[in-house]
């Protein structure tokens, strides 16, 4: 298995009461709440924290894209894959990902992505997102009707643009470019792509039908996301794909420290800051015409269904950030404890939902930078080494062959 | 209770088709809804298919009128419309365009591409100007409780409003994301797709038609829409917001009647 180090590089220094003063924390946040020199000291420890995964042998370093909000201060995931990509030497550069119909010209993401290939060795993941709702339609302007149309023009641009052997005409509905003719081109010829989807089987289509890897990011746990990846797993059997575990990515908070009781101390506070401080407005949340009405239905069986383990009004609890600590465990939410505990319940958990591509939310909410540091230690020394070697009989073709080939990390005997 | 004058037909459209609300017999006046949905055979519709012959389409997208996937800009909204009001044109001569709200984006700028379609032109509460000193509110995503106290001047009338929906009530949710869906193409994110460059082309003798308290199109727009379209008047219905059809409706037909004849 595969195991990929994360964050939401999230703002930290929201008041306790941000929460209760009813502000969205995305896309109208009152910009007197940030200090951009707290931007630089954050930005700095992520970069910091990514370096100190690739050394000490984390297979990836992901970022994402977000926009007008604290929750994740990356609004160009590319701009830290640049940076990662000059200072680090081992890890895959995961940048999942690009929101491609916010991009215009889209050849934008092909150019970069290619000249990031370029510089980090042939090292990059290109994930293609649609975006959330709030960053897309609302921050970025784009009309719901017709995110998912730029989306699709521009992944067949982007891609085409990679393995071109000549300059190429494209007459798109929205982009329009007599001359494509990419400088450079990535090392590896095409590199692997990975889209996060939400249960709708258009996208489980998408993936399956170009051999993307599928992410399902989210951050509620294992009772949230197992009849959604179970559903995935079934619906690539019933229309002939293999099911490897390397194909599917999932999104897991990990929270720990020498003993249950020092994760508890070190890693509580920060949790529910996480939680506490994604409220967004109800408007922002989707838009007409966003979600088809054969996905809104699907949506709400598998609801349904995540109901029976997890009941809504436990849900909200945890959203509100007023879950226990070992509540938020139980349900899945965070994975926490010591290294033995944090090893079994992963270990589970991937088993359960055939997950190959771990990514690792390593540092959460407003977490000190020693804790975050620790957490990455203890993980890459003490439980990594006994997952790596789940699903060896599968063939990873979502991973970077220069990733793949890479020496194992010389550990300190 | 009186039977409907309008009743909903399919009416084919090139290699589409459309759900028309029509009827009445007089010279023809056609009427476009507004962003939310077509209003159905409502009260208004029937008092002015008394004396005129009433043709109420459904626009592209809304409802169960198709076509939306064939368009990208505005360009294919008025040709769209052209081609449903030429035949119109050629049996009774140049229609009356009354349009409502985004139907008022719409009735605007097929009156200023195609003059010759249009005998007298009436925009009530419409969108389609923007005011960078006055921004509008945005009507996807204020809540429905502040949606209702911007539209209404008494958002105890929200109840009441009629629309086309004919299905399975559980089903009402997609009827209206469906129909939003389809607004947002052109109100999406500023309600504003170039009309005040082609205004200065409109021919017909306009009527602006405003309520007084319309919070979703505030009445400085309709200052706006007259600034900005030489041979045009303004009339303010007192009592009403966003829908003086539902909420001032004698007044409403009142001066469609003073306007049109």
């Amino acid at each position: 298995m595969k195991l990929h180090w994360f964050a939401e590089a999230s703002y930290p220094d929201l008041p306790r009461d941000f929460r209760e003063s009813g502000e969205s924390s995305w896309v109208t946040t009152p910009i007197s709440r940030c200090d951009p020199r707290v931007v630089g000291d954050m930005t700095r420890m992520f970069i910091r924290l990514m370096q100190q995964a690739d050394r000490e042998g984390f297979d990836g370093l992901a970022m994402n894209e977000h926009h007008q909000t604290p929750f994740a201060l990356t609004p160009s995931p590319n701009l830290l894959a640049s940076v990662l990509a000059n200072t680090t030497s081992r890890a895959a550069i995961l940048i999942i990902g690009d929101s491609l119909a916010l991009y215009n010209p889209p050849i934008r993401v092909a150019e970069e992505v290619a000249w990031l290939d370029c510089l980090s060795n042939g090292r990059v993941i290109s994930g293609f997102v649609f975006g959330t709702p709030m960053d897309t339609l609302y921050c970025y302007g784009v009309s719901p009707v017709e995110l998912r149309e730029r989306f699709h023009e521009a992944r067949e641009l982007i891609q085409r643009a990679w393995t071109a052997e000549e300059p190429f005409a494209f007459n798109g509905k929205y982009t329009k470019l007599r001359y494509v003719n990419l400088w450079p081109r990535p090392v590896q010829k095409s590199p692997p792509i990975w889209v996060p989807g939400q249960g709708s089987v258009e996208t489980w289509d998408l993936a399956l039908q170009n051999d993307y890897c599928y992410g399902q990011l989210s951050f509620s746990g294992l009772h949230s996301a197992k009849p959604l990846v179970d559903a995935w797993w079934e619906h690539a059997d019933k229309t002939g794909y293999d099911t490897n575990p390397f194909q599917l990515a999932f999104t897991q908070l990990i929270c720990c420290a020498e003993t249950d009781a020092e994760a508890e101390a070190k890693y509580s506070e920060a949790v529910k800051y996480f939680y506490r401080n994604r409220y967004v407005h109800p408007g922002f949340e989707t838009g007409p015409g966003y979600r088809t009405q054969k996905s809104v239905e699907a949506m709400g069986r598998f609801s349904a269904q995540t109901n029976e383990k997890l009941p809504p009004e436990e849900k909200a609890r945890a959203n509100r950030g007023e879950m226990d600590f070992w509540d938020y465990d139980r349900h899945g939410f965070i994975i926490a404890g010591s290294p033995e505990r944090v090893r079994q319940r992963l270990e589970d958990m991937v088993k359960e939902l055939r997950v190959g591509q771990l990514i690792g939310c390593l540092h959460m909410g407003n977490l000190d930078e020693e804790t975050a540091s620790m957490n990455t230690h203890l993980v890459a020394t003490r439980v990594q080494p006994h997952l790596a070697n789940l699903w060896t009989g599968y063939e990873d073709r979502w991973t970077p062959e220069a990733v793949r080939n890479a020496k194992p990390v010389q550990r300190a005997a | 209770m009186m039977e409907a004058l309008v009743q909903p037909r399919i009416h084919a459209l090139g290699d589409t088709s459309l759900r028309v609300y029509q009827g009445g017999t007089g010279a023809p006046l056609v009427y476009l809804h507004g962003f939310e949905q077509h209003p159905g055979a409502a009260g208004f519709l029937n008092r002015l298919a008394e004396t005129r012959e009433v043709h109420a389409p459904e626009h592209p997208g809304f409802g169960q009128s198709g076509g939306f996937a064939g368009l990208t800009d505005i360009l294919d909204l008025i040709l769209h419309y052209r081609a449903f009001l030429t035949p119109i044109v050629e049996q009774h001569g140049p229609v009356d365009l009354v349009g409502h709200s985004l139907g008022g984006m719409f009735a605007a700028e097929v009156a200023a591409v195609c003059p010759d379609l249009v005998r007298r032109l009436v925009l009530v509460n419409a969108y389609g100007l923007w005011l960078d000193d006055h921004p509008m509110p945005d009507p996807f995503v204020i809540p429905k409780v502040e949606l209702d106290a911007a539209k209404w001047a008494d958002p105890a009338a929200a109840a009441a409003e009629p629309n086309s929906f004919d299905g399975d009530p559980k089903h009402y949710v997609f009827y209206r994301s469906q129909n939003l869906g389809s607004a947002s193409k052109f109100m999406w994110p500023i309600p504003d797709r170039g009309l005040a460059r082609r205004l200065k082309y409109l021919r017909a003798p306009t009527l602006i038609l405003h309520g007084a308290e319309d919070g979703l199109v505030p009445p400085i727009y309709a200052e706006a829409w007259a600034a900005a379209i030489a041979d045009s008047e303004v009339e303010i219905l007192p009592g009403a917001g966003h829908l003086p059809m539902l909420e001032a409706e004698d007044a409403f037909i009142a001066a469609l009647q003073r306007f049109l004849g």
